[in-house]
């Protein structure tokens, strides 16, 4: 049992006049791997380190369980926390890193010793108990401290990066082990990264911040199908979603998107949305994702009113597939191509925008025309 | 060539070795001189020219010493206890306060935390003559002057201390304690089992200079102090070598001048690989 609810939650540090942290307000539910990301500064920790009780809350409630939690001590809020830097206790063994919490909480010798045992056959560290962390590689570490948390049992376990110190094949790895942990135990978790990666396979939910603001709360699917606005557009996926800037035009009642370049008739599912912003024409920014950029021959034939030409600058082979940057104009244009793609650097090609799959934007404000949740 | 290169390389280590071993010696030398001076029967000790090897070693001066009475009626073992009392309270006391002193100011946040260690900063600055006065108005004030508080007290407040603890508790990261309190530890219990065996190094440091400091101490003695019963060794050894005249004084100052330096040499001996050791950052990155 671990809901934690989050009552218009602001941050204030002392000399600044901006919140690091604006008006949080959310509901994790029991069980949920919630999933916090933004860029370097955004108040994802410090939302963390609030639930947690090392800061304190400068207005809003936050609850753990119901139970109102603002003004109760870090170490009555039963929950568990790993660090980025693992913060091993580097004159006790692994044994006593994982007891510790236990001997405090007073529980009897031998619950304790069948809890640390059962903690560190889940990851594999019984080898290890007897030694310090400074004998222990960076993985081995990591997995003590997700130990250390695990024998509290508590109900919510709260992740602060805790991955970004390992090396990257280590941290594939880490991840999948946390994700299992996760279903394995069941239990309520908050996870802070700045890693989108890790946020979109890991999480059950991911809110998306950006200077104190919550940008989105959404399963990860969603977040990266129907973004709200183009800071989660283009903070989701790799490559960056691309963007175009043009104006919305009429011609014989239908829409299209256009600019100096293109010519890009809009979807009919996307015209209740337009017509809902009630303004005629406005400056709009067209998101598109790369794999929804396509080259092939097929698609010509298919979609002759979604058609741009484009200059090929650059060809990016990842193996599995190829990246190629066009320009159209002045803009950059990202399109993910099949492996073994004929185009050569400097052709003139053209491309397909499926525009059933693009995303208008308010030029002004950077919201989304329309919050389509169920496409 | 490479071979005469190799040859002027171990030539000249060589050389720099036995230089700096000979430093070495000449350093150790005042040291041997006590040790073998301290145990010189008479005659050797008015030895022209002196030596600095005993021939014919005797308990004879340290016999002297505990037979010799200051002031008629105080013996040398009565200098020595309160010597051995003084020194290991206050050092306790140091200690215990320094150490706390220095997770507070470093690990917590309260109010006018920079301005108490601002004022911790200027206390450093001042030469010791300038607080003399004023020291003695307080303790003869509180009436402490005669009593052991007035040695140790004045002692307690060591800001040399409390910045070199605040300086390497500061190296502890946070996450540390944080990750303490989260397991549900209190302050004191972050205190105890995480930050003094982290911060051992400079607890022995500490131990050290305080040692040194009150062990060696004649000014309180001399100050505020007027009881004979309640002085210290220190005062004993400097009032004893310039005022008692006579063949004696030179026998009982060579067994009191071992005496004055072998606590010191324990302590260094118990503590010096302690200093050396820089452990901290193993457990963490």
């Amino acid at each position: 049992m671990g809901s934690v609810e989050f009552n218009h939650v602001y941050k204030y540090y002392k000399g600044e006049s901006n919140p690091s942290v604006h008006d949080f307000h959310l509901t994790i539910e029991d069980g949920e791997f919630l999933v916090m990301v933004g860029p370097s500064g955004c108040g994802k920790s410090t939302t963390l380190r609030m639930l947690a009780g090392l800061e304190d809350v400068s207005k809003g409630d936050i609850y753990i369980d119901g139970k109102f939690m603002n003004y109760v001590s870090p170490k009555d809020r039963d929950i568990a926390m790993v660090f980025q830097n693992y913060a091993l206790y580097p004159n006790l063994t692994v044994y006593e890193n994982m007891a510790l919490g236990l001997q405090l909480h007073k529980v009897a010798k031998h619950d304790i010793e069948l809890r640390v045992n059962r903690a560190a056959r889940m990851l594999e560290i019984s080898a290890y108990l007897t030694k310090k962390p400074n004998q222990l590689s960076g993985g081995q570490k990591q997995r003590v401290a997700l130990g250390r948390a695990l024998v509290r049992e508590p109900k919510v376990f709260l992740m602060d990066e805790p991955l970004s110190n390992l090396d990257a094949k280590l941290r594939t790895q880490t991840r999948m082990e946390i994700s299992k942990l996760h279903k394995q135990l069941n239990t309520t978790m908050v996870y802070v990264t700045h890693d989108q990666t890790e946020a979109m396979t890991m999480g059950t939910r991911i809110v998306v911040m950006k200077d104190g603001n919550i940008e989105q709360v959404a399963p990860p699917q969603r977040l990266y199908d129907s973004p709200d606005n183009l800071f989660v557009a283009g903070f989701i996926g790799t490559p960056q979603m691309n963007f175009l800037q043009g104006t919305i035009a009429t011609h014989d009642g239908e829409y299209f998107f256009e600019n100096k370049r293109l010519k890009l008739k809009i979807h009919d599912s996307y015209i209740p949305h337009i017509k809902a912003a009630n303004r005629k024409i406005r400056e709009v920014i067209l998101g598109i994702r790369p794999e929804y950029v396509a080259c092939e021959g097929w698609a010509l034939e298919a979609y002759p009113e979604w058609q741009a030409s484009a200059i090929i600058d650059m060809i990016e082979p990842m193996g599995s597939n190829t990246f190629l940057f066009a320009t159209i104009g002045k803009d950059t244009v990202i399109s993910r191509a099949e492996p073994h793609t004929p185009i050569q650097i400097g052709e003139t090609v053209k491309l397909v925008i499926h525009m059933d799959k693009a995303h208008l934007f308010d030029c002004e404000s950077g919201v989304s025309l329309a919050v389509r949740g169920d496409r | 060539m490479i071979r005469k290169i190799r040859k002027q390389m171990t030539l000249s280590r060589v050389v720099l070795i036995v230089f700096l071993s000979c430093i070495a010696v000449f350093m150790l030398l005042p040291i041997i001189f006590l040790f073998n001076n301290a145990f010189k029967p008479l005659n050797e000790l008015f030895l022209f020219p002196p030596t600095i090897f005993v021939q014919h070693p005797t308990m004879r001066n340290f016999e002297q010493l505990l037979l010799h009475t200051a002031a008629g009626v105080v013996p040398f073992s009565r200098y020595l206890f309160n010597s051995l009392l003084i020194s290991g309270i206050t050092l306790v006391a140091v200690v215990l306060v320094s150490t706390m002193a220095g997770y507070v100011l470093s690990k917590h946040r309260f109010h006018f935390k920079r301005l108490i260690m601002a004022l911790i900063m200027i206390s450093l600055m001042f030469v010791p003559e300038t607080v003399m006065i004023p020291r003695y108005l307080m303790m003869s004030g509180l009436k402490l002057t005669d009593t052991y508080f007035a040695h140790i007290l004045p002692f307690i407040a060591a800001p040399v201390a409390v910045f070199l603890m605040k300086q390497f508790i500061d190296q502890i990261p946070d996450a540390l304690v944080e990750s303490a309190k989260l397991d549900g530890a209190t302050d004191m219990t972050v205190f105890t089992r995480i930050i003094i065996p982290l911060t051992a190094p400079a607890v022995a440091t500490v131990c050290i200079i305080t040692f040194q400091a009150v062990f060696l101490d004649t000014e309180t003695s001399m100050n505020y102090i007027t009881n004979e019963t309640m002085k210290t060794m220190a005062y004993y050894v400097t009032a004893f070598t310039s005022n008692v005249p006579g063949v004696a004084a030179v026998s009982i100052s060579a067994a009191v001048g071992l005496l004055m330096f072998v606590p010191n040499l324990i302590l260094f001996l118990l503590f010096q690989r302690k200093m050396i050791q820089t452990m901290l950052h193993s457990g963490v990155k």
